[in-house]
């Protein structure tokens, strides 16, 4: 509804992802919700849980083994949601890109809105990316957003869209 | 007028529920987040896709929400003691029942230890409410904020009753129903949107629900049940950012050992 759509930039609840990062983006992130940097002012809460979140924030080089964890985390969160992705590994692979267990950055698998750049980003970065995701947020509409690549596939059961199968299956393929 | 107090119950929980972020936040020397912050996060739950688990557990969290009320509207209007603590009762059950219906386990760890909060503080509260009714000669609260001195006479229970807030109003030391670092949430994990908005305005009525237990220490007086909620409110929240979290089944232990103990003297104290 058009009324409260301005409370969404309010109240953005993160999901805090780590697709294989080597913790130096993820300490910065508790480091700017912590005193010091305080998001909380924001509204900013760490839930933890992908069902209750509005702002997607992944670090890491996307390893084989976290894919299907980041698309599953995904396409769980409802819309409208936004992408952010923290950190140079995140962005384009950084250091590992190339290697043949890291996957160049998430948006291979998931549409990204906001770059983060940095090894590690700064705290200060990373609210102002935030700041930026929430004007995003607060443009986009609640049409349902999926992965550029899927591991199960969206069905639906009924007039009702089935999350369930989204990333139920690991196939070997191939890298491009 | 009394009706419009029960119609705005929420409303003033979640008042409360938002001073309590900025009173945690300022004793973390932060500045913390507006204080109508729940109503924020409530207008932009509305916003938000709802994704339904299925259609028992989405109604279980309305029905927990709508007894909850109940329970605090019979608080309002001085109803009995005894009733409304087993209407609560009956809410808690309607919250286990919705956390065992799914398949996540998260959900069913979480509802097992919200069972074992029931075990811990459930006994406390019918204590407190025999404590009153020993003292007053009624259990209705109409009777009992007529009479005056419970403090003087139930101090032990008093502290009893002061050790179960924290578990009901899921503070450290006592969160293990909630605990977002071990089980998300417990209970409250498979919900979204609308639907978790209400887990979300139950948890402003269980402030007013314990902390309403708290005032009813202050008798006739509305000046000392005041002081005694401003003060147990700012205990728990210090207590809250001082302390770490303790495992369910020493949760039970601490509850039973301690709190029990000290309810169960005063209450032989006056029976003697």
């Amino acid at each position: 509804m058009k009324f409260f759509t301005p409370f969404r930039k309010k109240s953005p609840w993160v999901l805090h992802y780590n697709a294989g990062s080597c913790n130096g983006c993820d300490i910065e992130i508790l480091a700017a919700l912590g005193p010091k940097f305080d998001l909380e002012r924001f509204g900013v809460i760490n839930t933890g849980n992908p069902k209750q979140s509005d702002i997607f924030l992944v670090t890491g080089p996307v390893t084989y083994r976290s894919r299907e964890r980041l698309v599953e985390l995904y396409s769980q969160i409802p819309e409208p949601k936004v992408v952010v992705a923290v950190g140079s590994c995140t962005t384009t692979g950084g250091v590992f890109r190339g290697m043949y267990n890291v996957e160049d950055g998430i948006d291979r698998y998931i549409p990204v809105d906001v770059y983060v750049p940095g090894c590690a980003s700064s705290p200060q970065l990373i609210i102002d990316a935030l700041v930026k995701g929430l004007e995003i947020l607060e443009a986009k509409s609640k049409a349902i957003e999926k992965p550029f690549k899927l591991f199960g596939a969206i069905e639906m059961i009924g007039n009702k869209l089935s999350r369930l199968g989204m990333a139920t299956k690991v196939e070997q393929h191939e890298k491009n | 007028m009394i009706w419009v107090w029960i119609a705005l119950a929420p409303i003033l929980g979640g008042l409360a529920y938002g001073g309590e972020r900025v009173l945690r936040a300022r004793m973390q020397r932060r500045q913390g987040p507006p204080i109508l912050q729940p109503f924020y996060d409530m207008f932009k739950l509305l916003d938000k896709r709802t994704l339904i688990v299925h259609a028992p557990h989405a109604l279980l969290a309305l029905a927990h929400f709508f007894v909850l009320w109940f329970s605090i509207a019979a608080i309002f209007l001085g109803w009995n003691l005894l009733y409304i603590i087993f209407l609560h009762l009956f809410a808690q059950i309607l919250l286990i029942l919705a956390g065992y219906s799914v398949r996540s386990v998260y959900s069913h760890l979480g509802s097992n230890r919200e069972l074992l909060m029931v075990v811990a503080y459930e006994p406390i509260l019918i204590l407190v409410a025999v404590g009153l009714y020993l003292v007053s000669g009624s259990f209705e609260i109409a009777e009992i904020l007529t009479r005056d001195h419970y403090l003087l006479q139930l101090p032990l229970l008093f502290i009893a009753l002061v050790m179960i807030v924290p578990i009901k109003v899921k503070k450290s030391p006592f969160d293990v129903g909630e605990a977002h670092q071990e089980i998300v949430g417990g209970v409250e994990i498979e919900y979204s949107g609308v639907f978790y908005e209400f887990l979300y305005m139950s948890r402003f009525l269980e402030y007013i629900f314990i902390y309403s237990f708290v005032y009813l220490f202050g008798g006739e007086s509305h000046w000392i049940g005041a002081v005694l909620v401003a003060g147990v409110f700012l205990l728990v929240n210090l207590v809250d950012n001082a302390t770490a979290r303790v495992r369910a089944s020493h949760m039970v232990k601490i509850i039973y050992s301690v709190a029990m103990s000290l309810a169960v003297l005063n209450l032989l104290g006056i029976l003697l």
